[in-house]
Order: C-alpha cells, then structure tokens, then sequence
C-alpha cells in the first residue's frame, strides 16, 4: 500500500506538471484540492481521471461524482486497491 | 505619470528597483527565487513559466502597492511579450502528440494572459487587463497604453515584459506606474535606461 | 472625439459578405455542422468549418479577409499614417509552431493592406475581440490615430479542438446557448474586420459609447459563480458612456453554451437588472470563434442596427439558467439603437462595449 501511495505521488507530479515538487512534499493524508495542501482544482481533477485510467485501467464517468476519491493520496490508493 | 516600482528576473538573478535581491546558477531559477521568498501559495507549482515568472515579480513589488488606494478596481494590467504562451504550447501539444493524452491542465495555460488572471486572484483585484503581443520591448508602446488607460479612468498601472520561454534569454520586467499631475516627458527613456541596467547586470 | 464604426470584411461558413451574412441570418442558417472524425478518438464533432482554406487555415483566411478590405477601402485611407490597425487572435498561425506563430499576420497585413503602421496584437483568450474595439477607440480618442482597422480572427486546429475537448467542454450536437438541454461550446473559425473612424459617413454609422474590461479574480478557467467580473465590466462601461440601463434595446451576450458560462451570465445580468432587455448568442450561428468571436458579432449587432431586426438565439427553445433571462425566440422586427455587446473569457477576463446607431 505505501509503495502505491509512492508511485501515486510521482504519478500525480507527471501527470499535473508539478516538476518542482518531489514525492516528499506531498503528504498522504493533506487535502490535494483548495487552498490548503496543493491547491489542485477542478481542471486537476480531469488530469486525475486520465491518471486512473491510463496507470490503473479504471474509468470514472462522472468527474463531479470523483471529487471523494480524489480527497488525498490516502483516499485516492484506497480507491484502487478497492478495484483490484 | 509616474513610476513607483520595478523589478526584474532573469535566469541568473532577481532584482527589485535596481537591487539585486537574488542570484541564481541553477536550471531552476524560479524555484529558488520562490523558496527564498517564503511564500505560502501552492499554486505556485502548477503554474507556467509566463505566471510563476509574473507571479514573482509581483511579489517583489508587494511594498511598493502598500500605500494605494482603490487598487482592487483602478489598477489595470499592461502585458506583452513576443512568442505568447509558446512553450506551453509545444508541451501541450506534445501530450496529445506522444503521450496521447491531451492534457486539461495544460491546455489552460496556453494563452499568454493566464498570467493576468493568476495576478487578479492573488491580489483580489477586479480591475482591467490586457495582453499584447510585440517584437520586441517598446517602452513608448506602454506608455501610450498607460496614458490611455489613465484617460479611462484608471489610477494605475502595473505594466510586465514577460517573456519566459525556458531560454538562457529570458526576462520578466514589471513596473508599476500611477497616475499623477507631474508631467515627465522622458518616461519612455527612461524606462528603457532601467531596463537595459537590468540587462547588463 | 467621437468613434463611429463601419463595416470592413467577414468571413465564416455563412459567406463572405455583410449581405450573405445577413441572409444567413434572417433565414437562421447555422454554419454549424457534423464533420466525421475530428475528435481526438476519431468522434465526429460539431463544428463551424469553412471550406476550402486547405492545411495553411489561418494564413488563407488571412489572406482572404484582407483582399476583401482593400475591394471596400482606398489604398490613400489604408496606407494613411493615421491609420492604425489592431489584430485579435489566441492563437494566430498555430502551425508555424515552433517558429513565431504571429510572423504571418505581419507579412500578410504588410503584403495586402499595406498599412503604414505596425499592427498591434491583442491575445487575450475570447475578450480579445472587444478589447481590440475598445482599444481601438482609445488610439481615435487620444489622437495617435483617425482611423483605426481592427481584424478578429481564428482559425480551427488540432490543437484547439483537442484542448476543449481534454476540458469536457464541447457540446456532442450543435451548440445551444442558455437553453436548459445545452451541453457545451461547438468550435468555429472565421474572420471580420471593422473599420473605426474618428468622422461619421453620410449613411450609416454606428458610435461606440464606451467600453471597460474587469476581471473575476476567481479562477483561470473556470467563470465565476457570482459573475462578478462581468458585472463590473458592464457597470464601468454605462457609467463610462453616460448611458443608462433602460436606453439598452439589444444584448449580444457570450453565450458559449457551458453550463457555467451561460449560468454566470444569467446571475450578472440579473444583478444588473438586465434580464427583461432581449438578449441572444451569435454562437449557435458561428460557434466559437475565439479571438474573432467579439469582431464577427458586433459585426453582426450592426447588421441588426442597421435592418432594424433581431435575429433569434438559435439552439435555444427553454430557458436553463437558474435567472430568466428574455432570449430572443425568433426573428423579430424592431428599432435597435443601443446594444450591449459582452465577452468573458479564459484568465478570468470580462469586457464590454455599447453601441448606439446614429441614422
């Protein structure tokens, strides 16, 4: 589980462009979205649900409904491994 | 009109009215310059070049707006550079191109007055803005734009040459101009004078 | 000094004339419609394309848009040294990628209109277009200019199309502003041209009152919920043009057809107290054109003020903002002296022009 929160963090650092930050800056349970944490929004959310679907082979339909899953790197890698 | 700040960043160092306050070797200038700062805005990281460049700059001014009033609604943004959002252009089209995935976060920096908008939120300020796209700096340019947005009724102006497209040459000049009954003939010239220094530097 | 604009050039699936265009209209024609395959997997999206401008769009468009202007305009007036000319565009020659994407316009504009001055660039995502008008009447108020051209041009790409769609943007049928069953924006490409003079013409003139841009300092892409940049920029322009609410007899409003785009115009408007004045979207005819978008509507606004009708908002059957908002259902005959013109854009932008018919 830790190494797939690992890897998630790098994946997200790719994935959103973020290439000043390293794995370490990003904390496994601080909010990825709003003011607080990384202060991703609603145009991260869609880059997350390309990350899903093309690491995981999971796809989310409806963006508005994965705003859950996408809390923190903790809720996002409970989510996958709950679709393993 | 009058000029009451400027600053200046470049990959070798960061400058406000004409002291350096930083100097950079590193690739990553602009990561350096932030974390010296110590400012918390994690927005920062997602930014583009044009916007973190900006957004620095900004902040190096952040005494000089201290004293102004009705900056939410009066201070207009002046913006150029040459190549627009270029850089951020090739790595978009990359992502549908190589990696096959077009991507929304990048998308959404392709124009080159995002960085406005970043400057807007920042601040929480609603005034006017405007980006051009020119060959080269033109400080007559700006000053005519300047002296016709005071006719409109702004009392401010914070002006930028923001071109930032990842090479050795890149530059984001920013000067804040404001309104006032002093007429100062040789603005252009001196404008030019401030950004050379910077240059030379 | 007074600014009086007169038509110069437009060109989009609808025609290559004021008077296509027109017919266009007056018959509800869209330009809008399925073109197979275009999508980044290959979907078949709707879009407003024009024929023929082969693989160099944005150059051929150019290019045909400004022989048009010189058929209209004397080379002694284009060539004047007190001519300035103002070009909007997001995206200019996307192609020339990686080399500078703005070098043609110059050639181009250099090669055909010839003009004495250097064209000034305004890139600022969809408001481009009513700033460049805005501007405009800056450089005729201050002197620097008597007559300023003013193009508005996009062509489609790629890279645009695949960008809207990467932000689940555009609508799966033609574009339908306001209405409540709207699913998105529909892309489109064209080209118009105004003139602005500094003295009216014997017939017919239209002045620009005003004008102001604001900026929602919310969020880069996303509009804002309270629509507070687009109420701003519509306050400052009535107050700048000493023109109150109830002389406004038209609205030719943004309209992309986002859910929350058309939404942020409905609460701005209402805040205004705007909602009862007939409004509509050149949308459903154009798509989005982008930097064009504010050059080919008021191109069509003057269309309106000229033949005294307003063209119905097509796309759209039920109101689907949470404000009712009084969009125009079909074509209707009626005097229209001033119209509010309004842009709201990417990087949080809003800008706003009026317009007053002098016959």
């Amino acid at each position: 589980m830790s190494e797939l929160k690992e890897q998630l963090k790098s994946q997200i650092i790719e994935q959103l462009n973020l290439e000043d930050l390293t794995p370490a800056d990003i904390k496994n349970d601080s909010p990825l979205f709003g003011d607080e944490g990384l202060g991703l929004d609603s145009i991260d959310a869609l880059e997350f649900i390309v990350l899903l679907d093309s690491f995981y082979g999971i796809k989310i339909e409806d963006p508005a409904a994965a705003r859950e899953i996408f809390h923190s790197v903790d809720s996002m890698a409970d989510f996958i491994e709950s679709k393993k | 009109m009058k000029i009451i700040g400027h600053s200046y960043i470049n990959p070798r160092g960061a400058f406000l009215n004409g002291q350096n306050v930083s100097i950079a070797t590193e690739e990553n200038y602009l990561k350096k310059y932030f974390s010296e700062l110590e400012i918390d805005y994690p927005k920062f990281y997602k930014m583009d070049l044009l916007s973190k460049g900006s957004f620095l700059g900004d902040y190096l001014l952040r005494d000089s707006y201290k004293d102004l009033l009705h900056v939410e609604n009066e201070l207009q943004f002046i913006f150029a550079n040459s190549s627009s959002s270029k850089e951020t252009d090739i790595r978009f089209i990359e992502s549908y191109e190589i990696k096959k995935n077009p991507s929304p976060s990048l998308f959404v920096y392709t124009l080159p007055n995002i960085l406005t908008g970043e400057l807007a939120i920042k601040h929480k300020w609603f005034g006017e803005n405007i980006f051009f796209i020119l060959t080269k700096f033109d400080s007559n340019f700006f000053i005519d734009q300047i002296e016709m947005s005071f006719l409109r009724g702004n009392e401010y102006c914070l002006c930028g040459w923001v071109e930032m497209k990842g090479a050795p040459e890149d530059e984001c000049f920013m000067f804040l101009v404001a309104k006032s009954e002093v007429v100062n003939d040789n603005l252009s010239n001196k404008l030019n004078e401030i950004l050379n220094t910077y240059r030379n530097e | 000094m007074k600014c009086y604009l007169k038509y110069g050039a437009i060109i989009s699936p609808l025609g290559d004339s004021v008077e296509e265009h027109y017919s266009a209209f007056f018959e509800n024609k869209s330009g809008i419609k399925k073109e197979e395959k275009t999508g980044f997997n290959a979907e078949n999206l709707f879009l407003a394309k024009i024929e023929g401008l082969g693989n160099s769009r944005y150059d051929t468009l150019l290019k045909q848009a400004c022989e048009k202007l010189i058929e209209n305009y004397s080379s002694s007036f284009l060539q004047n040294p007190k001519t300035g000319i103002i070009v909007s565009t997001t995206k200019a020659n996307l192609a020339a990628i990686p080399l500078d994407t703005f070098e043609s316009t110059r050639k181009i504009i250099d090669e055909i209109i010839h003009t004495f001055s250097e064209p000034v660039i305004i890139s600022n995502a969809c408001i481009s277009g009513v700033l460049a008008v805005n501007t405009a009447a800056d450089y005729i108020q201050s002197g620097k200019f008597n007559q300023v051209i003013i193009i508005g041009i996009d062509a489609l790409s790629d890279f645009i199309i695949y960008g809207f769609q990467s932000l689940f943007a555009l609508s799966n049928e033609a574009c339908r502003p306001f209405d409540k069953e709207r699913k998105g924006i529909s892309l489109g490409e064209a080209c118009g041209i105004l003139v602005m003079k500094n003295t009216p013409d014997e017939d017919f003139n239209v002045e620009v009152l005003g004008g102001a841009s604001s900026n929602d300092a919310n969020h880069i892409s996303g509009p804002s919920r309270t629509g507070e940049g687009l109420y701003r920029a519509i306050n400052k322009t009535l107050e700048r043009s000493e023109v109150s609410k109830e002389e406004i007899d038209f609205i030719s409003a943004h309209g992309t057809a986002t859910l929350y785009n058309d939404e942020m115009e409905a609460i701005a408007f209402s805040r205004l107290g705007l909602c009862h004045i007939p409004t509509n979207s050149f949308k459903g005819y154009f798509g989005h054109t982008l930097g064009a978008a504010g050059i080919i509507e008021i191109i069509m606004c003057m269309v309106s003020m000229e033949k005294n009708v307003l063209f119905k908002s097509i796309g759209y059957s039920e109101i689907g903002t949470t404000e009712t908002l009084n969009i125009i259902s079909e074509n209707r005959k009626m005097e229209v002296n001033t119209v509010l013109k309004t842009a709201s854009g990417f990087g949080g932008g809003n800008a706003a022009v009026l317009l007053k018919c002098i016959q």
